[in-house]
Formats: structure tokens, C-alpha cells, sequence
């Protein structure tokens, strides 16, 4: 029989040979009782007699790995064991030179046969592959719909527009990208392509934040999204990791080519960065020196840990402009993710689709844009007065909260038999409004009549017109 | 360059809501309650973030 010296040791083990004596006997060999041949490694054996140990040399000699003659011979009944301890296989250890670099894993590429898996990329998954020699190979990242809390991360989403002027309010461009001028016409963010099929093949757009030529204020240019606070706390308490894409213009005109990147936590209640965060405190703070190239910024510089008392976050990008603005004073970012983990995985957008995102942002803001002369919103309504008609506009998204702001372009209210009805000096969202429908009223020079014929809101003869609702922070 | 009016609006319950026509050139106009306008048009200089930090 065999028997394991050890768990650890699973290649060693000593095999027991046994044999009542029928008396007589001076050498043991072949099969014993329990169908156990004798072999031994000369030398490493050991022979007893009825319990005792004999002794090598003097009480028997074993050189043929097969045989043992004892210098006395058995009495019947004494009962012979020679135990032997299989020889250990150097061949059958792992040398530590199998693997070569942090990461590496030792893998079976066959029976009893190992070899070494080099680390995979980073943010990549090992999975099952029978195509693969070893069975397994790295594959991914896998791709993990809201991994990332930064909505519209990769700039796809332009509901007001490809090219949006920052006023002296807080404005918006890219959807839930905010940002202020100091003075109107001094700022313009536009999509722009990112236009590098090698660095960044799997993201098409950019947001470009630009000082406009010949500006001279010298006052940040910022880009920022706050996060609602339904959606920060989820990351209270969490360590958090922040990365972006990002380059700069020709005539980038910050001190050192610094462009800064934050992230802020606060504890209020759905508020605007721009506006200040209650408790507003830095979690990540970087300023790098950007090139005309794109380069991926993260790293152990952009890691944090939120406490548990964070509501709020916001994320985003500025820079301090010198002198007077050129041609191409600008920043471009893209690709903007905040996930949980200490190291960036690869770019992902908050939704698995496009659809999924758009309708992520239109939680906060939706654009209705019919894109054809008299493109209809909603059926209009006779307000006691020919200057003004109420009109609903069913949200396509239910919103945040209710919306406070509207915007609009190239509306007209018609009454059907009559006509356009006046101009349209105003648009205003009523009391009565839910997250869900806008009340509106329409302020128009005159005209509306209190008949049974429709009134409409609708696109004026161009296909310019829109109609836009804002629940943002 | 943004022109700025500003509108009474009568509610439903009879109430007068003022807002804010904001015009911005081209056709284009934001309306919003005069209360929000004025609020988004003075930004805390204290919290908004205006101090590149060292790093990289």
C-alpha cells in the first residue's frame, strides 16, 4: 500500500511491503499479501522484523531495488516489512523562472503540464477560452453599463446645439457640461471630432472649450458637471478614481500649458458647482501641462476616497488665460470618467447605448426639434384673452424636478382658419406643470379668438425651431 | 449680446409670476422665473473654483 508522508508533499510517498513469514526465509521479494511488488531505492529503504528496525549492512543486505536477503532467517510467522519512500522528482517542481514579471499566473496547458500566462492588460478579465493553448486568456475590459458616473462623459450628447456661447449665466453645452463667461462672447464650447483613430478609436467626439479670439479677459474658463445628489451617493464613502482625455490648442495661452482638473464633494442638496457646493472640498486636484497631442490622464494622483457624508460631486476642467486670446485658445476634453476602484479602466459611457445616455440627459434637459416648417409641439388653448393661449408639451423624459427654464427659437402659435397669431414675445412654464408635462403660457401680440377652431404651437415656416425645457442643477 | 425683459405672467390661482426673456440674438430665447435668472447670474467667487492646484 501507499501512503502520503504529507498533504504538501504530494509527490512523495512510501509504499509499505508486508510478508508473513512461513518460516525459513532469508530473502524477500516479489508480491506481498496485498498485491504489492517489493521495489526500493537502495538505500533509502528500511527493513523491520515483527516491529523492530533493522539495521542496514548489518541485520540485511538490499542493493538490487527488488530483493533483501537478511543475514537471519524468518521463524514462521514473523511478519517482514520493508517501507520505501518514493523518490522525490525534481522534473515534476515548478522553477520560479517560469514567470517573468509581476502579474504573470501559472496555467495547465495540458495534462501535468504548466506554463506561464503573461499579465493581462490593465482593466482586462481573465476568461475561459477553449481556442486558447492554456484554456484561458485575457479578454475585455468587460464592458459594465454605469461603471461610470460622469453622464455624457464622451460628449455625444448636444441637445442645444454643436456650438454653444457661454453667457454671463451659468449656461450649458454638451449636455450636463456647464460652464460661465465673465463676459457675454467670450467663451464658445463646440463638439468637435476627436479625430485620432489610434489613441482614441472608440471615442468619436470632443468638447472644445475655447477662449474666442481676440478675448482679452483673463478670468477661468471652466467646464463642469455637477451630479444630482441621488446620484453622488452612491460613491459616499467610496474610493474613486478620476481620468479623462485631454489636449489643448496652437495657442493654449495658460501659464505652462496648466489645465486643471477636479473633483469636488460637497454636502448639500443638487446644487451647481459654479454656484458653490455647501461644504464644497477638493477630493482630487490636478494641473497638468497639456499638449497639442491627446493624452489619457489618470493615475494615483486622481484617486480619492469620499466620506460617507458626501451628497453632492462635481467633476470638471478650467484654466486661467493670459494675455489676448489667439486663433486657438482652447482645451478639448473627452472621454471623462469617474468610476469606483483605485485605477481607471478604459473609457465607458455612463449607458450601454446612445439611446440609454440621451435619455439620461434628458432628465435634466430635453429638446423638442421637429426639423420641418410648422413641425408641431402641442395643441394650444383660448386663455381668456387674444394675447395669450396655454399649450401642454408632454415630456419625452420624465424630469428631475420641474423645469423653470425654456427655451426656445422660431415658434408661432396658429389658429386654424385664422392664421399665425401675432409674434411670440414670450414663453413661460406655468404653475401647473409636472415633471412630466409642461403647462406653458404663450404671450403673442394678439389674435387668439375664443372659437372651437385649434390652436397649435408650432414651428414657424423654417426648420430651425425648437422647443427646450431645463431641470438642470 | 443677451437682451434681458422681464414679463408678468398670471398663474391659474390668480397669482403673478414674474420671468425673465432672455434674447439671445438669432431668433433664440431662454425664458426663466426672474428669481432663477438673478441666482444664476451671481456665482460664489469664494467656491467657484478658480485655483489651479500643483499635481501631475
Amino acid at each position: 500500500m501507499s501512503v502520503n508522508r504529507h498533504p504538501n508533499t504530494q509527490g512523495v510517498t512510501i509504499k509499505q511491503w508486508r510478508y508473513t513469514a512461513t518460516g525459513g526465509e532469508t530473502t524477500l521479494s516479489g508480491t506481498d499479501g496485498f498485491s504489492q511488488s517489493l521495489t526500493y531505492t537502495p538505500g533509502a529503504e528500511e527493513v523491520f522484523v515483527n516491529g523492530v528496525l533493522l539495521v542496514r549492512g548489518t541485520d540485511y543486505t538490499a542493493s538490487t531495488g527488488t530483493t533483501v536477503v537478511l543475514n537471519n532467517a524468518l521463524v514462521a510467522g514473523d511478519i517482514a516489512t520493508v517501507s520505501a519512500p518514493s523518490v522525490f522528482n525534481v522534473a515534476n517542481s515548478i522553477p520560479s523562472s517560469t514567470v517573468t514579471a509581476k502579474g504573470d499566473l501559472l496555467v495547465a496547458n495540458g495534462s501535468a503540464s504548466l506554463t506561464n500566462l503573461a499579465v493581462g492588460a490593465d482593466g482586462s478579465t481573465l476568461v475561459a477560452n477553449s481556442s486558447s493553448a492554456t484554456g484561458v486568456a485575457w479578454a475585455g475590459p468587460i464592458a459594465t453599463a454605469g461603471k461610470n458616473f460622469v453622464l455624457n462623459g464622451g460628449m455625444d450628447i448636444w441637445q442645444r446645439g454643436t456650438s454653444v456661447a457661454f453667457g454671463t449665466s451659468t449656461g450649458y453645452a454638451a449636455d450636463r457640461w456647464a460652464g460661465i463667461a465673465v463676459s457675454p462672447s467670450a467663451q464658445t464650447v463646440t463638439r468637435q471630432p476627436t479625430s485620432d483613430t489610434t489613441n482614441l478609436p472608440n471615442i468619436q467626439y470632443c468638447a472644445r472649450v475655447q477662449r474666442n479670439s481676440g478675448n482679452t479677459s483673463t478670468n477661468g474658463v471652466y467646464l463642469y458637471q455637477s451630479f444630482e445628489t441621488v446620484n453622488s451617493i452612491p460613491l459616499a464613502g467610496q474610493k474613486v478614481v478620476f481620468s479623462f482625455w485631454a489636449r489643448v490648442g496652437a495657442n493654449f495661452s495658460a501659464a505652462s500649458n496648466n489645465l486643471s482638473a477636479y473633483v469636488y464633494y460637497g454636502t448639500g442638496t443638487d446644487q451647481q458647482v459654479l454656484s458653490g457646493l455647501t461644504g464644497q472640498t477638493t477630493l482630487i486636484g490636478q494641473t497638468v501641462q497639456a499638449t497639442t497631442g491627446w493624452v489619457r490622464y489618470t493615475g494615483s494622483g486622481y484617486v480619492g476616497t469620499l466620506p460617507t457624508t458626501a451628497t453632492q460631486i462635481a467633476v470638471g476642467f478650467q484654466y486661467n488665460p493670459t494675455g489676448t486670446a489667439g486663433t486657438n485658445d482652447y482645451f478639448e476634453v473627452t472621454g471623462v470618467q469617474l468610476e469606483i476602484g483605485s485605477v481607471a479602466t478604459p473609457f465607458q459611457r455612463n449607458s450601454s447605448t446612445l439611446q440609454g445616455e440621451l435619455n439620461a440627459c434628458e432628465r435634466y434637459y430635453e429638446r423638442s426639434t421637429p426639423g420641418v416648417a410648422y413641425g408641431k409641439y402641442g395643441q394650444a388653448y383660448y386663455n381668456n384673452s387674444s394675447s395669450q393661449v396655454v399649450c401642454n408639451v408632454e415630456f419625452k423624459t420624465t424630469k428631475r424636478v420641474i423645469p423653470t427654464s425654456i427655451d426656445y427659437a422660431n415658434l408661432r402659435i396658429q389658429q386654424n382658419g385664422i392664421g399665425a397669431l401675432g409674434t411670440i414675445s414670450a414663453v413661460s412654464i406655468n404653475i401647473e406643470s409636472t415633471t412630466k408635462l409642461a403647462d406653458l403660457t404663450v404671450t403673442i401680440g394678439s389674435g387668439a379668438t375664443n372659437t372651437l377652431n385649434p390652436i397649435e404651437l408650432m414651428n414657424d415656416n423654417n426648420t430651425a425651431g425648437y422647443l427646450g425645457f431645463s431641470a438642470e442643477l | 449680446m443677451e437682451n434681458v425683459t422681464f414679463l408678468d405672467v398670471t398663474q391659474m390661482d390668480g397669482t403673478t409670476k414674474t420671468f425673465a426673456i432672455i434674447d439671445r440674438g438669432n431668433g433664440e430665447f431662454t425664458s426663466m422665473p426672474k428669481a432663477d435668472y438673478e441666482a444664476s447670474t451671481l456665482p460664489s467667487e469664494l467656491s467657484t473654483p478658480t485655483t489651479p492646484q500643483a499635481g501631475a
